[in-house]
């Protein structure tokens, strides 16, 4: 009898205690910012997507850059002004053939305290050259050595003259601590106690929720003003805004449009728009692969012209974008400025469907016996398959308004959804690429004409090329581009290039997507827009010269 | 001897279940169409050489039976493997995961059956009543909200408007604790939002299994008798009707937390709670086969568990189960 009263008591005191415990969770909003009085010295950003990890030199992911760029310096780096400006190296010069790069280097330290030398540069380029890991390799596919005639000076010849200087994509890393691994084993390396020579030191990584660094004060440079970095991860995108609203957030570099529409006129937060460097595109399946599963009618260069004109990309971005964007044309973005191709509004492939139908009756393709789909003159339907990825609403959306103006010039798509990577799998399915036509989008992670332009040639078929385009002209024009040093002439190459590609219409670009970010006015002052974004951009510099309120 | 033999039959089974689950999950994944390593592919300028040594590096490049055999020989040594994606052991990053998904729903799961219980039992001795009537409405409403939208209201309206609550995370990113006290006041507060969400959506299965189990028991001769005896009410509530009530509490208790350890994943994906179910959901999205076979791998470690237990309670409340 007594034991069963004494289990009761028990019942009830933990009754009790499992009511307090909410109960104390209220006065302890008050403890709670108390524990983070460390709020005016901490940059804190929220972001929806986790990097993959802290291994510079095999990471994918642009959220991984964005930190390690903070931990490890370039030989040079991208300003606000998306110039260059120096890294580790003070100055650089080319040899008057273009093959050569002298850079020469400045004193810094590494995080661990050993000195930083012009061997550890001249390492990082041969490592990536020789172990084929990183996404850095295409930079240096032409190097032929690294040499360094004194620790302050690293000279890298190349095989051809290079246009795009690599300095500017690759970070450095101590050869101290890299030299003894192999390709495997740095494949396998986590890094989870990166140390680089950059302006912040990594903390801690706490997965799924923080990533933190705080500030080297033996950094080269000019020290910045935050403390410590943090970036917050949210699975939520909603969540992420209502707490860019109540401060526990100072900046969120991507905001979905209707979420970002939703921060207008919210109390000491400013939402910016700013153009991108990435664009969404319909890509066509020109493969010439006897193995290819695409329907071969879209080889034919006329009906890629067809479907490009059949479609009104300012309805695309209105409807599909909610208006944050800029209609599609070439392979540059507008975000590029002079690099991008501005072709006259009355000259491009866009929203005219008497033109395509024209196009498409000139060249065979007609209506038969009644039928409101075209056919071929032996017979062959114009009916393809499109794809697009599920999760991303604003593809699917561009591909039900691209399938019904297509269906009014007489061409059939019949719409599928798959999830990112199924669709990926399928598009890049080198060895018989099995579809029609796809919706999906690229961007760039350097400020330079060079990774976009090079998406459609011969030998990126079995890797980026995500239409198996392959025309000896356009790699002719690429090459030509790619190895000339003069602004201007090389500028103009750009402009062929894209030119000649859009004729091609392998790629039906349909926008150019705003970047939309939002941030608090009463913590950190001082960001600067720039195309690309605040934040979550190629130049880190915003990131050092925020200043707190 | 007989109870051994019961015994050792149950476990000899469990491991023969464990064995199953390994190998159809390993084939799951596996058979699905996707390749982990185009996806890491595309997003970069890999050569196709490059593209062939990270296959090697993760073993993907053997045929499909030797995989499994590797697989199998790595589960022996308690390896389960690399994660694709964030390149690490998949046993630390479970060990992380599963330790937030615990401290989440231990508290959420035992208040949910302890005070649906309660309130239920309580709605049965009071039947027609007012209180029972508004009970039984609550829960169904209850039963009948969303996850996902009780969750963002309850966020916006205790989080935002009222402050009174953080709506993200486990703890305040980059807190400085003076004392080890304040880092539990600060993870009890972040506790707080989630553990409502799963109580609210939650409880109502308890009290009505609860409920409507007590009232039949009520209605049985062995009340009566009881009631002869001259037993105080709340006696023969507690101790001869509820008892003879619990076997189906019981069991929506281990279903409930077979699901639990799953992740309770649009609370998670709501307060953005690093917990198991975001792991597997992402995982299925990247592919990223190690992780997904780790963590079913864990479920189903901890479903049989449960069922095991639950056997072994019923034996313990219901004479009738023991002697069959």
């Amino acid at each position: 009898m007594s034991a069963e009263s004494n289990r009761r008591e028990f019942m009830k005191r933990a009754g009790l205690l499992a009511l307090t415990v909410p109960a104390a969770a209220t006065v302890l909003d008050a403890c709670a910012s108390v524990a983070t009085s460390a709020k005016a010295s901490t940059i804190r950003v929220g972001w929806a997507i986790e990097p993959d990890t802290m291994n510079p030199l095999t990471t994918y992911s642009t959220e991984a850059v964005e930190v390690l760029q903070l931990i490890y310096d370039n030989l040079i780096h991208t300003g606000l002004d998306l110039k260059p400006e120096p890294g580790l190296a003070t100055s650089w010069s080319y040899s008057t053939d273009g093959k050569s790069i002298t850079y020469q280097l400045r004193k810094a330290t590494w995080h661990d305290g050993k000195p930083f030398t012009s061997a550890d540069a001249g390492f990082t380029f041969e490592l990536i050259k020789s172990k084929q890991v990183s996404q850095y390799a295409q930079w240096v596919t032409d190097l032929t050595s690294a040499e360094t005639p004194d620790p302050a000076t690293l000279v890298l010849h190349f095989a051809k003259p290079q246009a795009f200087n690599p300095g500017l994509a690759v970070p450095i890393i101590p050869q101290h601590i890299w030299q003894s691994m192999s390709a495997s084993q740095i494949q396998k390396f986590a890094n989870s106690r990166p140390v680089g020579t950059g302006p912040y030191r990594f903390v801690n990584w706490i997965k799924g929720q923080s990533i933190e660094i705080s500030r080297n004060e033996t950094w080269w440079g000019t020290r910045p003003a935050a403390q410590k970095v943090t970036w917050i991860l949210f699975q939520n995108e909603d969540v992420m805004a209502q707490s860019l609203r109540t401060g526990a957030v100072d900046i969120c570099p991507e905001i979905p449009p209707t979420i970002w529409d939703g921060l207008a006129g919210a109390q000491n937060v400013k939402a910016v728009s700013m153009p991108s460097f990435s664009f969404h595109h319909i890509g066509i399946n020109v493969s010439e692969n006897p193995k290819s599963g695409g329907n071969p009618l879209l080889k034919d260069r006329v009906i890629r012209q067809a479907l490009s004109y059949a479609v009104d990309r300012k309805q695309l971005v209105d409807v599909a974008l909610a208006g944050h964007g800029i209609p599609g044309s070439t392979l540059l973005p507008a975000g590029f400025g002079e690099w991008h191709l501005d072709i006259p509004l009355s000259q491009q492939y866009n929203a005219n469907q008497g033109k395509a139908k024209a196009l498409l009756d000139a060249a065979g393709y007609t209506l038969r016996n009644g039928s409101s789909v075209r056919t071929s003159k032996d017979g062959k339907p114009l009916t393809f398959r499109l794809i697009a990825i599920q999760s991303t609403s604003v593809d699917v959306a561009a591909a039900q308004l691209f399938r019904d103006a297509c269906a009014k010039v007489g061409i059939q798509l019949n719409l599928t959804t798959l999830d990112a990577n199924s669709l990926g799998n399928t598009v890049y399915n080198s060895k018989a690429p099995d579809w029609d036509i796809f919706v999906w989008g690229w961007d760039t992670g350097v400020y330079d004409p060079d990774y976009l332009l090079g998406v459609p040639l011969c030998n990126q078929i079995g890797s980026n090329n995500d239409v198996y385009y392959c025309n000896r002209h356009y790699d002719q024009l690429y090459d030509e581009q790619a190895t000339e040093l003069d602004h201007a002439t090389r500028r103009a190459l750009v402009h062929q290039a894209q030119q000649f590609y859009y004729d091609d219409a392998a790629y039906i670009i349909m926008w150019y997507q705003d970047k939309l970010q939002g941030y608090r006015t009463d913590t950190w002052t001082g960001w600067t827009e720039v195309n690309g974004g605040i934040i979550l951009n190629f130049t880190r510099d915003n990131y050092l010269k925020a200043r707190p309120v | 001897m007989a109870r051994f033999r019961y015994l050792a039959r149950k476990v000899a089974w469990l491991a023969v279940t464990l064995y199953g689950v390994v190998t159809f999950n390993f084939l799951l994944f596996h058979v699905l169409p996707g390749n982990p390593v185009r996806l890491l592919a595309r997003s970069g300028h890999l050569t196709p050489q490059t593209v062939a040594d990270i296959t090697k590096v993760y073993g993907l490049n053997h045929p499909l039976g030797e995989q499994y055999l590797i697989y199998l020989r790595g589960l022996l040594h308690g390896q389960l493997g690399l994660s694709y994606t964030y390149r690490e052991p998949v046993g630390t990053l479970l060990g992380q995961y599963l330790g937030n998904t615990v401290l989440l729903l231990a508290g959420a799961t035992v208040l949910t059956i302890v005070l649906g219980t309660g309130v239920g039992v309580v709605a049965a001795n009071l039947r027609g009543s007012k209180y029972d009537s508004a009970t039984v409405t609550t829960s169904v409403i209850g039963w009948a909200l969303p996850t996902f939208w009780t969750g963002l209201i309850l966020a916006f309206v205790l989080g935002v408007w009222l402050h009174a609550f953080p709506i993200f995370g486990e703890q305040t990113p980059n807190a400085i604790y003076t004392s080890s006290l304040q880092r539990f006041e600060d993870i009890a507060a972040h506790l707080f939002l989630p553990t409502l969400t799963l109580v609210v959506v939650n409880i109502a299965q308890f009290v009505l299994v609860a409920r409507a189990s007590v009232i039949e028991v009520l209605s049985e001769d062995f009340m009566t008798t009881a009631i002869a005896k001259g037993l105080t009410p709340r006696r023969i509530l507690w101790r001869h009707a509820v008892r003879n009530a619990m076997l189906p509490i019981v069991t929506s208790s281990a279903l409930l937390i077979g699901l639990v350890v799953a992740g309770a994943i649009e609370v998670e994906t709501v307060y953005s709670w690093p917990g198991m179910g975001l792991l597997v959901y992402n995982a299925v999205l990247d592919r990223d086969y190690p992780v997904i076979e780790g963590a079913f791998l864990v479920f189903a470690i901890v479903v049989l568990l449960v069922n095991f237990a639950s056997d072994l309670l019923y034996q313990a409340l219901d004479p009738r189960v023991r002697e069959a």
